[in-house]
């Protein structure tokens, strides 16, 4: 049995971002109370009204899109001694990274017309792109046994890498019949699991929220699509799904645009 | 034992028989899956009517009854010294409905998991079962014939052939014999020899997918080299998904992890499917990876699968069953590459 002499304070913190993974956290309902009889939560807006400057572990859910949280994330750094990136918005920008295609001030007046003067934005980045991050909890939202999971790796000492498999995998230790087989473009092959493929349990396909695996085949899509001679399982997936090559890359884009932000129009933003 | 005649066992009385079992330990069969109609998987039947005979395969292979795809080895303490406890369960069962390729990939890792030091695991399991084969028809990923396991019986207890009304059955071990003993059958007669003779004609004759020379060939055309297009064009499409090893039914390699539980007292270590097609698979401390590029991966899953163990057990190591051809997303269909290293080196020659 380990114990502590002193309990780790934790804190969790939200930058851009729609706080889904701290509420996810909550739905571990008794076994989260388990988790945290270890801890002292110092700070959890979604939980409760008090805050804290002083925290060991900081949670950090959401992605960098302002300047102010550039200085807020490194505050937070310099003060825990671990910090969690919780979330696909935190971990790889998430949707926040499409709009790192138009120039800044193109998005502000999209979003705010004439209005946004205002307006302090930068390119979306992940935590991991401002400070250095000790643990990475990917998801949309996170998946609650891989919190579990990093938070019982956290309280023991010991490094977490995210799992750099495909989806599929999960999807064959669970014995998940495969969508394709029912003739649905699922991005699993090219995904990082740790999710314990659960759309794919429950019939749906894989969207990518946790990330592109290391070195994924992003160009076999279009490669085995457009083949001629295709066997009769992904004949029909072809069939039912007759997408253009563009379509094909805007499915990779939804949670993993890896435009790269543009530098430029950051430093010129300075009517914040 | 003697070869015993052939049994003839009617549909109403095979239900009985399957009753019969399932009163004293459980049966485990293909399903069909819930929400998915024209999809099984094998799973423990609660009533004997959940037997689907007609399934045409799984996702995953029968072996997941004796290696889990995530299995518990033991748990421990955080204490120190640690308390370890084993999980070893020896209560009976009947895996039921193995197709011949299934049979074979058993088979297979019996003959692997038996080597020094022998899989005490895999062993265990296997005490445990008694097994029934089904004969099948295939489909157009099925190529059985091709590596010679389309009548194989190894290694089952009972083989049922169906037949216009229940089953034909073969007894292959006392066990099969003992267990038959709980069902109404009769002595087969020529007439059941004749049909069962007849399905495993027409099954044989519904393999559409052909190797282009003899399977004990492709151990020596690995060896001569002169293939790199082959694996660079197949690896070009290649996801690195690992499906072809997750749904293998003679693929051994695995995985392990410790889990803690949540109110760190102690966990348990897991056991888990690897694959070797995997980027991390071959991933050592130092950070080298012997298998970095994917073609390099691609070619590892043929050559196991076609020289090194077929030159250690005398056997090609895969069972003609089409559940990597099935499963790959890239489409990638291991007669057809077969064929293409044939015509590769051929040229070569």
């Amino acid at each position: 049995m380990i114990h502590f002499k002193k309990k780790p304070r934790v804190a969790f913190f939200d930058f851009a971002c729609c706080e889904g993974c701290q509420l996810s956290v909550l739905e571990m309902e008794e076994k989260l109370l388990d988790l945290l009889s270890h801890v002292e939560v110092v700070e959890w807006r979604e939980v409760m009204s008090e805050k804290s400057d002083e925290y060991d572990i900081a949670f950090c859910e959401g992605s960098i899109t302002r300047k102010r949280d550039v200085e807020r994330i490194q505050s937070i750094r310099e003060r825990a001694e671990t910090l969690v990136s919780l979330g696909a918005c935190a971990s790889i920008s998430c949707h926040n990274a499409l709009k790192n295609r138009w120039p800044m001030k193109e998005v502000v007046e999209m979003v705010y017309g004439d209005s946004g003067g205002h307006i302090d934005t930068i390119p979306a980045r992940p935590v991991s792109d401002v400070v250095p991050v000790d643990y990475q909890i990917r998801g949309c939202p996170v998946s609650l046994p891989e919190f579990e999971t990093v938070f019982k790796h956290i309280l023991t000492g010991q490094s977490y890498d995210p799992p750099n498999q495909p989806v599929c995998v999960e999807c064959k230790l669970n014995d998940t019949l495969c969508v394709y087989e029912k003739g649905m473009v699922c991005l699993g092959p090219v995904t990082r699991c740790g999710c314990n493929a659960v759309c794919t349990a429950y019939g749906d396909a894989c969207q990518g929220c946790r990330g592109l695996i290391d070195e994924a085949n992003t160009e076999a899509p279009a490669r085995v699509l457009f083949r001629e001679d295709l066997h009769p399982i992904m004949a029909e997936v072809a069939r039912k799904n007759p997408l253009t090559r563009k379509e094909i890359l805007a499915k990779f884009t939804v949670y993993n645009d890896t435009s790269e932000p543009d530098e430029e129009e950051e430093s010129s933003d300075d009517n914040a | 034992m003697t070869a015993p005649e052939n049994r003839v066992i009617p549909a109403s009385n095979f239900t009985r028989f399957l009753e019969a079992i399932m009163a004293e330990q459980p049966v485990i069969g293909p399903r069909e899956r819930p929400d998915q109609p024209g999809f099984y998987r094998f799973g423990r039947l609660a009533r004997a009517e959940d037997f689907a005979p007609d399934y045409g395969t799984t996702t995953v292979p029968p072996k997941k009854t004796f290696a889990a795809l995530r299995e518990k080895l033991f748990s421990f303490t955080l204490d120190s010294p640690p308390e370890l406890d084993l999980h070893f369960d020896s209560s009976p069962f009947v895996l039921l409905g193995i197709h011949p390729c299934d049979l074979s990939g058993i088979d297979a890792l019996d003959h692997a998991y038996s080597q020094p030091p022998a899989e005490v695991r895999w062993t265990a399991n296997r005490r445990r079962a008694s097994l029934i084969g089904l004969d099948c028809r295939p489909d157009s990923y099925c190529f059985c014939t091709q590596v010679g396991t389309e009548s194989n019986r190894n290694p089952c207890d009972l083989f049922l052939t169906p037949m216009e009304d229940g089953y034909l059955v073969e007894v292959h071990s006392d066990a099969g014999a003992a267990l038959l003993e709980k069902a109404d059958t009769r002595k087969a007669g020529e007439e059941d020899e004749a049909a069962a003779e007849q399905w495993r004609r027409e099954k044989a004759a519904g393999i559409v997918p052909e190797f282009d020379a003899p399977v004990e060939k492709i151990a020596d055309i690995l060896e001569v080299g002169g293939l790199t297009p082959v694996w660079k064009e197949t690896a070009d499409r290649c996801y690195s998904c690992g499906s072809c090893n997750t749904t293998c039914p003679t693929c051994f390699c695995f995985d392990m992890v410790d889990d803690i539980e949540p109110d760190l007292s102690g966990g348990a270590r897991y056991r888990t499917w690897d694959s070797c097609q995997l980027l991390d698979f071959a991933l050592v401390a130092s950070g080298h990876n012997f298998r970095g590029e994917r073609w390099q991966r691609v070619r590892h899953r043929w050559q196991r699968k076609f020289l090194y163990l077929y030159r250690q057990f005398d056997r090609p190591y895969c069972t003609g069953c089409g559940r990597c051809s099935r499963a790959c997303t890239a489409d990638i269909n291991l007669v057809d590459v077969a064929n293409r290293l044939i015509a590769a080196a051929q040229k070569e020659a």
